[in-house]
């Protein structure tokens, strides 16, 4: 077999940033070749490269032995590569016909649309992918299944001969799964080279010829299928140095201060048709519980929910103090002490347009008034607490926040809440795209906070995060509670193999 | 630290408003000298007069549009805000005076005090109605506002006609109101809206820098998801927001009431919410929400009734026709010229590819119709209009062709 792709030196850089680097493999003309990873780890970096969604990046690539270098997602195509991404390209108003060819559209020789032709050869694409469906109907009333093979018919449309699916089975029913899975068998039998990106290890062991691993973005290895182990795959996903924060020094537990019983919320356009099911988790003052899981697994909505932050259609109970609450607008939550760090700064967390000083303010501003007028000085007064508890570094309270560094605009919105003096606190991701300087401070504030008494959850996408700080680790996986460890019991092993629903209950 | 900060309004807002103040005096002044007829210094109490009238007028609605937008909203319905609240104060004026007394001559204090009262009511109204549709059908703000700019008009006439049969027995489409408190008004009207306009600016600033509904304001309108998650009750700030743009409208319609003597809701107040958005956009609002301040609303509302009178002085038509070209472009102008920065850090040219090529004919086009159209009201070129038209728009056409000349050179 000859190389139909081959990676050279792949990498790339954001803002000061290394999302992927010295990535070097061959991808075989007819194979299905896996990519495995944690979130984070350079998986879909490496296939936006491929598909010619990003054109700077660092080494080579070579289609069929000769380098090329894509100013576009036109150009990969025209190579031959086609990209079913995990959210799907569809203009859902059009039918599913118009939208195979969008962009190439079949014309009458008086330069008309010519419909027909276009239905004709769509009904045959989709008759041959198992996808019965009228090319005449809207692509948005299709089912996500069905929008999918539209998306793959299209590729074929193309002549493609490389498919890069990533996570493709994420919004699938078991039966469309099966589907799936003919499907790639059919393509594979037409000679189309596919490029499977996953961390479900059922699906990569079922599918894959060959499987690559890629960790912190940096290339791992490559192993045959048959010559590993599931456990063998997920040790390298995550068997990275774990950076040595001590913090065993007694936290003392106090009261129980949350508890929530076998709550439930509905998903009701999604197959699953919940995004969080009987999940139950205690949480004491002074004591941090970590929340693992992949992304999707419902750790965002877990913390969202308790916040009511929701839509209030959940089921359970949620006990603050031993009596049940249901908030139904984060400002009560944040009337009982609750305070929530969201997972995503930039579109959850920061007010881009105000500085420093009425960022961290925003919560407390009540404190800040003088005869019911805010006053410049007394808000200076009020954020200097928290800014200097928390060590934002800023050139002052009337700063841009948006100058600041992820870290330090981190801090601002922790210290935000630290304003309202919260009695739990729950942190959605706190040290997502920030440096290793920053995470260390933010892990040591997180102790000291919890050590006077705060009640934390923390949700993270990296397990060594969450081995350093919590004193307990549940795990989600599919909106299902599937371990819980302590802190002595868990290894980064455990926490993968529950959370990819390897050896978890199901 | 952080001198070369993106945003923030530590020093951008401060310097743009500076900007607008300079245009101010310099159009205030360049008027003044290149005006045939001098009349800013022949007679300047009454240019003064015609100016701070209708500037209070535009600048009142101004800052309710301004409120909205920086809220992270638009209300579209002031125009027709204007025509309900002038409807509804000359109604309740004829509902309490005399049967016979159909020119409102005599109403009584009680029902001056009702009407006007009413009016108001009816922007608080339109405000809850407004924040109804935005915030628990959905509707976007666009659609909910396009609705009643619609519909409040035509719901004024509808109320206009009922009231006049029900009360005299012949349907009207107009009101006249006489009451001499209204006239009274009327007399005075250019320092009580002036006063007036001042006063709300005041109010109006005070609410948004130095108040905690202030600041929830700027949240919302910055970030509205983060702003829900720190616990801000985003429906209540909209419901503000809506309810004082819709106030403001129902103050101006007062005024205008009272200034014409008549409340007439078909052709009240026509395209005056599109004004006053762009006064709010002059001034430094931004219509994605978060941004914007009192003062460059203010002088927003200040710099686009200066120029449309310098227009009318300096080319001597009639000011309503050249209005819409003058905000148009001074908008277009005003924003291009904040966003310049941006398309030239982004590397984008002002005249890319054939589109580009098929601008510059275009703008060349109108500038040398609009040369020719304005210059017939113009004595020194009477007979020579269609010359300086085609040397205007063929200056134009040389200038925008060295522009993508030089920038192609750039670029390559």
């Amino acid at each position: 077999m000859t190389p139909i792709i081959a990676f050279r030196g792949v990498g790339k850089r954001f803002a000061g940033v290394t999302a992927l680097s010295d990535v070097t493999f061959d991808l075989m003309t007819g194979e299905c070749h896996a990519i495995c990873g944690e979130n984070g780890a350079g998986k879909s970096t490496l296939m936006k490269i491929l598909s010619g969604v990003i054109t700077k990046y660092d080494g080579e690539i070579s289609v069929r032995g000769r380098p090329v270098a894509f100013r576009g997602t036109r150009d990969a195509e025209v190579a031959g590569i086609a990209i079913i991404h995990q959210e799907l390209n569809l203009v859902e108003q059009l039918p599913a016909a118009a939208n195979i060819f969008l962009g190439r559209e079949k014309r009458t020789p008086f330069g008309l649309l010519d419909d027909a032709a276009m239905e004709r050869e769509a009904a045959t694409l989709l008759t041959d992918l198992e996808c019965p469906v009228d090319p005449r109907t809207p692509a948005g009333v299709l089912r996500v299944g069905d929008q999918q093979l539209l998306e793959i018919a299209k590729a074929l449309s193309l002549k493609s001969d490389v498919l890069i699916m990533d996570e493709p089975t994420s919004a699938l029913t078991e039966t469309e799964v099966a589907r799936l899975d003919r499907v790639i068998a059919q393509l594979r039998q037409r000679g189309v080279t596919i490029l499977y990106i996953s961390h479900k290890m059922d699906e990569v062991f079922r599918l894959a010829d060959r499987i690559t691993v890629l960790r912190d973005g940096r290339y791992v290895k490559t192993v045959d299928r048959v010559a590993t182990t599931p456990r063998e795959i997920t040790g390298w996903m995550v068997g990275r140095e774990i950076a040595n924060h001590d913090f065993h020094g007694a936290r003392s537990r106090g009261e129980k201060v949350l508890g929530v019983r076998d709550l439930t919320l509905p998903w009701p356009e999604h197959p699953r048709g919940y995004r969080l099911k009987n999940v139950s988790l205690d949480l004491h003052a002074g004591e941090i519980v970590g929340i693992a899981g992949l992304m999707g697994a419902g750790r965002t909505e877990l913390l969202e929910t308790i916040f009511g932050a929701t839509e209030p259609t959940w089921t359970g109970t949620i006990l603050l103090d031993g009596r049940p609450v249901r908030f139904i607008h984060p400002k009560e939550a944040c009337d009982a002490g609750i305070a929530m760090v969201t997972e995503d700064r930039k579109r959850l967390g920061l007010f881009p347009d105000l500085d420093v000083a009425a960022n961290v303010s925003l919560c407390g501003l009540r404190a800040a008034l003088r005869g019911g007028l805010l006053s410049r000085g007394r808000e200076e007064a009020l954020v200097a607490s928290p800014i200097r508890e928390t060590a934002v570094k800023s050139a002052g309270p009337h700063a841009a926040i948006t100058g600041l560094s992820g870290g330090n605009q981190q801090k601002c919105i922790i210290g935000r809440w630290l304003l309202v003096k919260p009695r739990i606190l729950l942190l959605d991701d706190p040290t997502r795209g920030i440096d290793v300087g920053a995470k260390a401070e933010l892990y040591q504030l997180i102790d000291r906070l919890c050590r006077e008494g705060l009640a934390v959850v923390v949700t993270s996408s990296e397990l060594s995060e969450l081995l350093t700080l919590a004193d307990r680790i549940l795990v989600l996986a599919e909106g299902r509670l599937t371990a819980e460890f302590s802190r002595a019991e868990a290894t980064e092993q455990s926490i993968m193999e529950a959370a990819t629903g390897g050896q978890a209950p199901r | 630290m952080n001198l070369s900060g993106t945003s923030g309004s530590g020093w951008r807002l401060p310097r743009h408003e500076l900007a607008l103040l300079g245009a101010i005096v310099l159009v205030f002044v360049g008027t003044g000298w290149l005006d045939t007829n001098h009349t800013y210094f022949v007679n300047w109490s009454e240019s003064r007069d015609i100016i701070l009238r209708n500037t209070s007028l535009l600048g009142i609605i101004a800052l309710g549009a301004a409120v909205v937008i920086i809220a992270g909203g638009i209300d579209l319905s002031a125009g027709s805000m204007v025509a309900f609240s002038a409807t509804t104060c000359a109604l309740l004026l004829a509902v309490f005076s005399e049967v016979d007394d159909k020119r409102l001559v005599t109403v009584p204090p009680l029902g001056i005090a009702v009407a006007i009262g009413g009016a108001m009511l009816s922007g608080l109204l339109v405000g809850t109605l407004h924040t109804w549709l935005i915030t628990s059908i959905r509707l976007p703000p666009f659609v909910a506002t396009l609705a009643t700019l619609v519909g409040l008009r035509s719901f004024a006439r509808a109320m206009c006609l009922f009231v006049t049969k029900e009360r005299w027995g012949s349907e009207s489409q107009q009101i006249n109101v006489n009451t001499p408190f209204f006239a009274w008004l009327k007399e005075h009207n250019v320092w009580i809206s002036t006063g007036t306009f001042l006063v709300l600016a005041f109010v109006t600033w005070l609410i948004l820098s130095r108040t905690v509904l202030g600041r929830h304001l700027y949240a919302l309108g910055g970030n509205e998801q983060a702003a829900r998650l720190s616990g801000i009750r985003t429906e209540n700030v909209k419901w503000f927001a809506y309810c004082f743009g819709s106030l403001t409208a129902a103050l101006a319609g007062i005024f205008l009431m009272a200034d014409s003597s008549v409340a007439q809701p078909g052709n009240l107040a026509r395209g005056y919410e599109l004004n006053a958005i762009a006064a709010a956009v002059v001034g430094g609002c931004s219509l994605q929400g978060g941004i914007g301040t009192v003062t460059g609303t203010v002088f927003g509302a200040l710099f686009l009734r200066l120029v449309i009178d310098a227009v009318s002085k300096l080319i001597k038509a009639s000011a309503d026709v050249y209005e819409g070209m003058i905000v148009g472009i001074i908008v277009a102008l005003a924003v291009t010229l904040t966003q310049f920065g941006q398309l030239a850090k982004a590397g984008r040219t002002l005249f890319p590819g054939s589109r580009g090529l098929a601008a510059i004919p275009t703008i060349a086009t109108f500038a040398g119709l609009l040369a020719m159209m304005g210059a017939a009201n113009v004595e020194a070129f009477r007979g020579r209009t269609g010359l300086l038209g085609v040397v205007v728009g063929g200056g134009v056409l040389l200038l925008l062709s060295a522009i993508r000349w030089t920038e192609g050179r750039s670029v390559s």
